[in-house]
């Protein structure tokens, strides 16, 4: 198969896969907020899409490495290539896209390496994978990423409730519209960045790029609309995992988890221990169930999104290997491979529709109607 | 393989502390602006301008720009 045809199909891709990281990933930020009433669902998706948009072309600096050295590659290791590429991305879309089908907030960067792994796997042997790697870079940060997150959220909320007063506690939504915007900018710095590094890397190794140079404009503004576009769209079936069905969520607890989750995510990115900021963000809502005296934690939805975690590495994993193993059969493999991921796509869409939950299904109460007396103006209107 | 905890166990200290001082910075802000004196309401204020220098440097921190 031609090259450039490869590689335009990786592009695009690559661009679906960070449009479903977009939308996998609104919750992170805008569960909390949404459900504790302090944004309007399409106002807060709204935010989170333009913070998305501007952190991607905020961070010039470009991972080097796309797999974090999971993948030995370069030097005496394997060279990916494109069509691993191809079969990885189509292992991460779709099991991206079947946990977004399930409402479960899981890592899109987990994904993304398990695809790779599984096409490399098949397309360069076990060997190719470092095991100790995969172990201290993935496996125990998803252990004590949501443990760090929930303590710290724990005790951010037994702060906020044991300080204020109950009648003053609907001020905490005002200050969680910062702490979400922290959230989402930060995830625009991040998660675009992956796309743009999947792209750069398969345009290198296809020739058609200068080896060690950046990504080109117009990927960056590409990845960074892709994102933005699927933030926008809001994976509401995981917004109300997160915000509605762990824990009920008040403005104080809101803003606890959400300034837990922030504090986590920056000191993770900035002292060299890189944890994930999907599972920060479950963490912080866990914990923060667990910290309000009356709230209950639903702890048969915590456990399907822990088994959800465990399960995503494999499970791309294997979807990635799977679409290798075809693709190595040449043309026709590839042909067959897009054919598959494109119906794969096509069925969990209309699946979706069956049981359709969108910005609709989030009643949110008045913002401060219990709190603030009505003003006599404003009652006329409404 | 090796699991740098010297570095996790800076980050949780470190992640404990900014979300600790910002949670109470603003719990104090909202529980002071409630009050009625004067004093109250300029020290509330103040907790919201430090709140805020809080979120400042967050974003000093996100963009790569600003700390090189």
């Amino acid at each position: 198969m031609d090259i450039t045809l490869i590689v335009a199909l990786v592009i695009l891709l690559a661009l679906f896969f960070d449009f479903t990281n977009g939308f996998h990933d609104t919750a992170n930020a805008m569960a909390t907020p949404i459900a504790t009433g302090a944004l309007k669902p399409k106002v807060a998706v709204a935010l989170a899409a333009i913070l998305n948009l501007v952190g991607a072309f905020l961070s010039t600096e470009v991972a080097k490495t796309i797999s974090g050295g999971l993948i030995r590659e370069g030097d005496g290791g394997i060279q990916i290539t494109p069509v691993l590429v191809l079969a990885g991305l189509i292992g991460a879309i779709v099991w991206n896209l079947f946990t977004w089908l399930l409402g479960l907030p899981s890592s899109s960067s987990h994904a993304l390496f398990g695809g790779l792994i599984g096409a490399v796997i098949v397309g360069a042997g076990i060997g190719a994978i470092d095991g100790g790697v995969l172990v201290s870079k993935i496996l125990i940060p998803a252990v004590l990423a949501p443990l760090t997150a929930g303590l710290i959220s724990f005790i951010a909320t037994k702060i906020a409730y044991a300080i204020t007063r109950k009648q003053e506690r609907d001020g905490f939504k005002r200050g969680q519209i910062f702490t979400s915007s922290l959230v989402s900018l930060a995830h625009g710095t991040n998660d675009a960045q992956k796309t743009m590094g999947v792209i750069t890397l398969t345009l290198i190794a296809a020739g058609l790029q200068d080896v060690d140079s950046g990504p080109q404009f117009w990927v960056i503004v590409a990845c960074a609309l892709a994102i933005a576009i699927g933030t926008y769209s809001g994976g509401w079936r995981i917004i109300k995992t997160l915000g509605r069905d762990i824990t009920d969520v008040e403005p104080a607890q809101g803003f606890a988890a959400e300034a837990a989750t922030t504090a986590t995510i920056l000191a993770s990115s900035h002292l060299g221990f890189a944890l994930s900021t999907t599972q920060v963000a479950s963490g912080s809502v866990i914990g923060t169930g667990v910290g309000r005296k009356g709230a209950s934690v639903r702890w048969r939805t915590a456990g399907r999104i822990a088994l959800g975690w465990l399960i995503t590495i494999p499970a791309a994993g294997a979807v990635g290997a799977v679409a290798a193993f075809i693709a190595g059969w040449g043309f026709w493999g590839i042909v067959i491979d897009v054919v598959l991921a494109v119906a794969a796509i096509l069925f969990i869409f209309l699946r979706s529709r069956r049981n359709q939950i969108d910005h609709r299904n989030f009643h949110q109460p008045e913002p401060g109607a219990f709190v603030r007396p009505k003003r006599r103006k404003k009652a006329g209107k409404r | 393989m090796t699991i740098a905890w010297s570095s996790f166990a800076i980050v949780v200290v470190s992640a404990l502390v900014a979300a600790g001082l910002l949670v109470t910075l603003f719990s104090l802000a909202l529980r002071l602006g409630s009050g009625v004196s004067t004093a109250h309401r300029v020290g509330s204020i103040a907790l919201y301008v430090l709140c805020g220098l809080v979120v400042v440097y967050g974003i000093y921190l996100i963009v790569p720009a600003l700390h090189g």
